[in-house]
């Protein structure tokens, strides 16, 4: 075979020779094996979702940071709601001997009082701007004083509201009553008026959702109006209605003791696995007004502490005992939930540990693997180039002189 | 027997010979790095000898021409292997730019997938908190900007390959024109002892430029060569060459048609242009197609689970705001798969108006967990979106891929045959030096005999002066 010109084909191999330096010097400079989809297609496919999984991985493992100081602030809470019970326990059991004084009684009274004030500022607990013990209704204390009687701000002598006001399809008035712990919420529908709303009221009132007493209606002065005939009894009021305007209560309606919770009784759950969820709140009214009923059962000792009559206080120190043992119980699963974030928090991070690991396996070279390369490539490129310097000058006509 | 008077011509035959030889060598190395070029080699022939009685004298020897060394079946193979070459590395090229767009590590649509996800995964741990509510809103904004982007470079690409099937089309008229010019220059040479090497040189170099850019058949008749593409279109018969011409059909795309007007583009599959329409025509609309989907479906399930909650307006049902948006369609009319990708937005433009919670209240996180849950959903389409944008990923890096090896092998494989051309064809500068030698010293010894004849003319004409004096 003829030789003729070699100076293609040498071309061709410091190409190739170059191209393979420069993958082994990015390799080398990246720790990168893949640096484009096409070097490896299935792995930069692997990637993507190993990648997404990460993602998801960091994402929980936030979750957890989250959601864990919010519920140890909860848990908190809830143990100064169990040391206030058992000081009310033990007032309660003073208050029952029989020994004290009436001003003695009175006195044990308002401390008691300061112990329902107390775990009503733990109820209303929150954590970066979310009540921790209003359900879903995070955004506004879930514990509100109430009062006997709400009125509209919308309505007067010269413009009365009346009956057959219309009210805004879709919008909303809630009644919470402190007495039954529940809260009435009435949605308006199309063609809905106020004697709709009255009715409603009347209706839930029959259900038991309200207090007997709770009536509702326009006043004297042309307001819509809700209040109850019970001094002791207490509601709060909503609504988002512009019909009605805003729902304020009546200055010196308040009613002492009297705590309407306005907040829901549902809970949200966070993901902070694949396949684990974990609810992040307590409702307020389940930890204080259902069961043994924490409120209920303070007041009674209030008023029995203020009645005298030491049969009632130890009824109501019994009651007490019984609140205590019921918010202990409700925090062992915030407990447990509280244990199984941390123990998922590490879990998560030997999980990260692995897909980076995987994600190394998949796309990443050893050092030592590129530095090996990079020698290989460096040693072919310099024979490569040698090996032209020393055959491209050569021609016959060097030797003929 | 032979006179001085013939000896002196055969000399001066010699002479001519060796002259006409050197001058082969001389073009030889002239043109030892011209493209195309094939060495010549002198066609020295003996001169029939004289015959006088029983004895026979050699005549000398004469220049008959100068012959171009080829062997068509190599020409004929390399033509062939750069049109494959061509062709892969117009596919490795387009796909080459379209890789990046479907990176796995910076702001790719997968990344921003899961960080859309991440973010309503964080939102989920304070529902009503307005700075998660914008991270969220941010990570659709930039989901829905990485399917814009994906799909403007998908499409830029496209209309870039569409511009090039003109050039392309404008490029192979122009080279049968001047193919067809040579053709009756090569025949008219070819019935005389006149070497057609160089301007044969010359036809071949444009085939191969030719064939870099489509497929073609080329058959030699008395009228020079024909040719025609790889489906049979003629291009080239005689002095004549039909052009291609082009038409934008109705997608805003260009299409070839042969001289009678009918449309060849879907049979020109290889060559630069081959490979230009087979990436605008095939390999892109199908990744668009596919980008377009998962926009148009992933966006489509978002906006079905954002109806299905409340924002904190209040909002709920069809009265929420969806999420994305795909103007000028906007949900819940029906979104039309083709363009989703290139116009997806997010139609929510306030915090406020993420449908997060299932029970109306702005602390609820309950449709949120709906959102998550999207992730590992099955879409219309088979796959979850993430699966989806996988197998896009998998399909753009094994395409790249594929060209890059078809690349390679087929410039390797050219490279060879070149070699093998070379050998036969090329120009050897060490063969021709020894030749310029062998040349040199026959045109030496040639003009010695004419010196010595000289001189012998020389004392013959002086015999008779020497006898007189």
């Amino acid at each position: 075979m003829r030789v003729t010109s070699m100076l293609a084909d040498i071309q061709y191999q410091m190409q190739q020779s170059q191209q393979a330096l420069a993958t082994a010097t990015q390799q080398v400079s990246t720790g990168l094996r893949i640096n484009q989809l096409s070097d490896d297609p299935a792995a930069s496919s692997s990637m993507v979702i190993s990648l997404g999984v990460s993602a998801n991985v960091d994402a929980y493992t936030s979750n957890i940071g989250s959601v864990l100081p919010q519920m140890q602030t909860a848990d908190s809470a809830i143990s100064s709601i169990v040391t206030s019970l058992n000081t009310a326990l033990t007032l309660g059991t003073q208050g029952a001997t029989g020994t004290n004084s009436a001003s003695n009684t009175q006195a044990i009274a308002t401390q008691v009082e300061g112990l329902l004030n107390g775990v009503i500022g733990q109820g209303n607990t929150s954590f970066q701007g979310v009540f921790l013990f209003g359900g879903t209704e995070s955004i506004t204390p879930p514990f509100v004083a109430a009062s006997t009687t709400y009125t509209s701000s919308k309505g007067s002598v010269a413009l009365p509201l009346a009956s057959t006001t219309g009210l805004t399809n879709g919008l909303v008035t809630t009644v919470s009553d402190a007495t039954t712990g529940d809260t009435y919420t009435f949605t308006a529908t199309a063609g809905d008026t106020v004697a709709s709303l009255i009715t409603a009221i009347g209706n839930a009132v029959s259900a038991g959702t309200l207090s007997s007493g709770v009536t509702a209606g326009i006043n004297a002065s042309g307001q819509f109006s809700i209040g109850t005939n019970n001094p002791a009894d207490g509601i709060v009021v909503s609504t988002n209605d512009p019909a009605l305007g805003s729902m304020s209560a009546v200055a010196g309606t308040a009613v002492a003791n009297a705590y309407a919770y306005v907040g829901n009784g549902n809970s949200n759950s966070v993901q902070v696995g694949e396949s684990m969820s974990v609810p992040t709140n307590l409702p307020g009214n389940q930890l204080l007004v259902s069961g043994a009923n924490v409120i209920g059962s303070l007041n009674s000792l209030i008023s029995a502490l203020k009645s005298g009559d030491t049969s009632k206080i130890g009824t109501a120190t019994t009651a007490i005992s019984a609140a205590l043992n019921y918010v202990s119980q409700q925090r062992v699963p915030l407990d447990n939930t509280i244990s199984q974030l941390n123990a998922q928090d590490s879990s998560l991070s030997s999980e990260k540990l692995t897909l980076t690991t995987q994600e190394t396996a998949l796309v990443g070279i050893s050092l030592a693997d590129a530095a090996t390369n990079l020698s290989q490539a460096s040693l072919d490129n310099s024979s490569v180039l040698a090996a032209a310097g020393k055959i491209m000058p050569q021609t016959l006509l060097d030797y003929l002189h | 027997m032979g006179s001085l008077g013939s000896s002196l011509s055969i000399a001066v035959q010699s002479l001519n010979a060796a002259s006409g030889a050197l001058q082969a060598t001389n073009n030889n190395i002239a043109n030892a790095n011209t493209p195309g070029y094939t060495r010549e080699v002198p066609i020295l022939q003996e001169v029939a000898p004289t015959t006088v009685g029983n004895l026979s004298v050699g005549n000398g020897v004469a220049i008959e021409g100068y012959q171009s060394v080829r062997d068509e079946l190599l020409t004929t193979q390399i033509q062939q292997e750069t049109t494959a070459q061509s062709g892969a590395n117009a596919q490795l090229s387009s796909l080459q730019q379209i890789e990046p767009t479907f990176t796995t590590s910076t702001q790719d649509i997968g990344t921003d997938m899961s960080a859309l996800f991440s973010s309503i995964s964080s939102l989920s741990t304070n529902p009503s908190s307005p700075s998660s509510r914008q991270t969220v809103l941010t990570a659709g904004q930039n989901l829905a900007t990485a399917f814009n982007t994906a799909s403007n470079n998908l499409t830029s690409q496209q209309t870039g390959l569409n511009t090039q099937v003109t050039q392309d089309v404008s490029q192979i008229n122009q080279l049968t024109q001047q193919i067809a010019a040579l053709n009756p220059q090569i025949a008219a040479l070819k019935g005389t002892v006149q070497n057609g090497g160089t301007l044969e040189d010359q036809q071949n170099q444009l085939v191969l430029k030719l064939s870099a850019l489509t497929s073609v058949a080329v058959t030699q008749s008395n009228d020079g060569i024909t040719l025609s593409t790889g489906n049979g279109t003629p291009l080239v018969v005689g002095s004549q060459s039909f052009v291609l011409k082009t038409t934008t059909v109705s997608n805003g795309m260009t299409d070839v048609l042969d001289q009678n007007g009918v449309d060849i583009t879907k049979t020109i599959t290889s060559g630069d242009l081959g490979g230009t329409i087979q990436t605008r025509d095939t390999t892109i609309p199908s990744l668009l197609t596919q980008l377009d989907t998962l926009a148009n479906q992933f966006g489509a399930a978002f906006n079905a689970v954002q109806a299905t909650g409340t924002d904190l307006n209040g909002a709920t049902g069809t009265a929420v705001t969806p999420f994305f948006k795909f103007p000028p369609t906007v949900p819940p009319a029906v979104v039309p798969i083709v363009g989703s990708a290139a116009s997806i937005k997010m139609a929510i433009t306030s915090t406020s108006q993420i449908a997060a919670s299932s029970d109306g209240s702005a602390g609820s996180n309950g449709n949120l967990v709906n959102f998550s849950t999207l992730q590992n959903a099955t879409l219309p389409a088979g796959q979850t979106p993430g699966g989806t944008y996988a197998n896009l990923v998998y399909q753009v890096g094994s395409l790249t891929s594929g060209a890059n090896a078809e690349s390679t092998a087929t410039t390797s494989s050219l490279l060879q045959l070149n070699d093998q051309f070379n050998s036969v064809s090329g120009v050897s500068i060490d063969q021709e030096s020894a030749n310029l030698i062998t040349y040199q010293t026959a045109y030496e010894a040639a003009a010695r005999v004419v010196s010595t004849i000289q001189a012998m003319f020389s004392v013959t004409l002086t015999m008779g002066t020497a006898a007189a004096e």
